[in-house]
């Protein structure tokens, strides 16, 4: 259970309010989080894992708080990267699991049977050796997920996993990031796939601004885009 | 953009066979020798044997090729310049010194995979575990490896970005929007580290083996105590 405590996070440089203080109790297998660019929800997504802080308030995942205990929580949560690129640290797609393998499993070959098995999972057996450089975005997304999944995470944190791929991958990473047996926390322009989750929540100029069912969120969310405020504020 | 970066391939040539110290101790005597040797037929015999030596690694022949080439190129240019200066005995030394070691680092870096030379660099730098962390130290050199085709790649785009505004004269144009674009490129980088655990692991390491040092020393620091004091009691 993720739980957000009068959260707010503000920018330490201009001291402009990125986040407005947000109070939160997640608790759904799969949450999206929609909202316009530079509206605040990749740093609402930050905050699960401890990759942004917050200013005030507290953000803990199972009862961890992500500044105190952020070693546990992020062996908790799993962040997926909008471009996997960054998030792939190796030349080659088996070293680069082994790399998150590196705790769990002893011994160079046992890790690297059980890279291949991850790699199998997701389709990736026959590329373990490619540069990570060679593969397709698509590939590279499945590889950070591979990574991700490693490491067993309850929760996965997913920003904007599908937007630089293809409708064919595109498909294919939601579907699979879906049938997944843990918490996925998505961050989303693909109001189609914000549809598919049980809870979504709108961000809008920094604060949550409309959180429940994904029909009346994707609906708030089209109001206030497309500028029918006073629809959007009745909702 | 060069996928083969690092260039290995899984083979089973005999150089491919042997282990990563034996072919770093290899080349780091290779070099030396070829510093110290000022001998025309030594240096063009080490040429040619590191060639072959490359050669058997069996490696993909565009790219090898394209690298032969420009080794080659840059050896004459090496030459070339002496040869100006009317030295061509220490011309042809020069470039064969140097033809040998870039031929035998090809033969390393295409029959060996990165995480076999990063284990071995961590165990190097082991001796050193007080005053370097020596995993992070491996992890920062397998980094700097996989910023090398990213680089490649941003300049490249910032190139094309620049032809298509007209501007590809500018020197500016290019590498202005590419070291932007390169820095974000490390800060996502580092966010992902980060989001992994992996940065959080390092650190931990790193404490756990000064804590466990400690541990040791002050053991052997009682039991050094304890021997004495037998040794007292028993006079």
């Amino acid at each position: 259970m993720i739980v957000f405590e009068d959260a707010t996070v503000v920018a330490p440089d201009s001291g402009v309010t990125i986040l407005e203080s947000t109070t939160l109790t997640l608790r759904e297998q799969h949450i999206s989080v929609i909202g316009a660019n530079g509206s605040g929800k990749s740093t609402l997504a930050r905050l699960i894992n401890g990759l942004v802080m917050p200013t005030e308030g507290t953000v803990t995942v199972d009862g961890k708080d992500t500044v105190k205990d952020g070693r546990e929580v992020r062996r908790m949560v799993g962040f997926l990267f909008t471009d996997p690129s960054a998030q792939l640290i190796m030349p080659t797609a088996a070293e680069d699991v082994m790399l998150s393998l590196r705790r769990t499993v002893k011994g160079k070959d046992a890790r690297m049977r059980a890279a291949l098995e991850a790699l199998d999972s997701l389709g990736l057996a026959d590329r373990a050796d490619v540069a990570v450089s060679a593969l397709s975005g698509g590939q590279r997304q499945l590889l950070a997920l591979a990574g991700v999944l490693a490491v067993a995470p309850s929760i996965i944190v997913a920003d904007e996993p599908t937007t630089l791929l293809d409708l064919k991958w595109r498909g294919h990473v939601g579907a699979l990031l879906r049938s997944l047996p843990v918490q996925l926390i998505e961050v989303t322009h693909d109001l189609d796939s914000a549809m598919r989750a049980e809870r979504t929540i709108v961000v809008d100029s920094g604060k949550v601004a409309f959180d429940g069912a994904p029909g009346d969120a994707v609906q708030f969310y089209r109001d206030l885009i497309f500028g029918r405020p006073e629809q959007a504020q009745r909702a | 953009m060069n996928p083969t970066l690092g260039a290995y391939r899984p083979l089973r040539t005999p150089l491919h066979q042997a282990p990563a110290w034996f072919k770093v101790a290899l080349l780091a005597a290779v070099s030396i020798l070829m510093v110290f040797v000022q001998d025309m037929a030594t240096g063009i015999a080490f040429a040619g044997a590191s060639l072959a030596l490359y050669l058997s690694t069996l490696p993909p022949w565009r790219p090898a090729l394209r690298a032969i080439l420009w080794t080659f190129l840059f050896a004459t240019m090496a030459a070339g310049y002496q040869l100006w200066r009317g030295e061509w005995q220490l011309g042809v030394d020069i470039a064969t010194d140097l033809l040998a070691v870039v031929f035998l680092a090809l033969a390393v870096s295409s029959s060996t995979p990165m995480s076999e030379m990063l284990d071995l660099m961590s165990g190097m730098l082991r001796p050193l575990h007080k005053i370097l962390p020596h995993e992070t130290i491996g992890l920062m050199f397998s980094l700097l490896i996989r910023l090398i085709p990213e680089m490649a790649r941003i300049l490249g785009e910032s190139r094309q970005a620049a032809m298509a505004r007209g501007v590809e004269r500018s020197p500016r144009a290019v590498l202005v929007p590419a070291a932007t674009r390169t820095v974000g490129f490390a800060v996502d980088l580092g966010q992902a580290l980060h989001a992994r655990g992996i940065a959080d692991e390092a650190v931990e390491d790193h404490s756990a083996e000064i804590a466990e040092e400690k541990q040791r020393s002050r053991r052997a620091r009682r039991s050094e105590l304890a021997r004495k004091a037998r040794r007292r009691r028993a006079r």
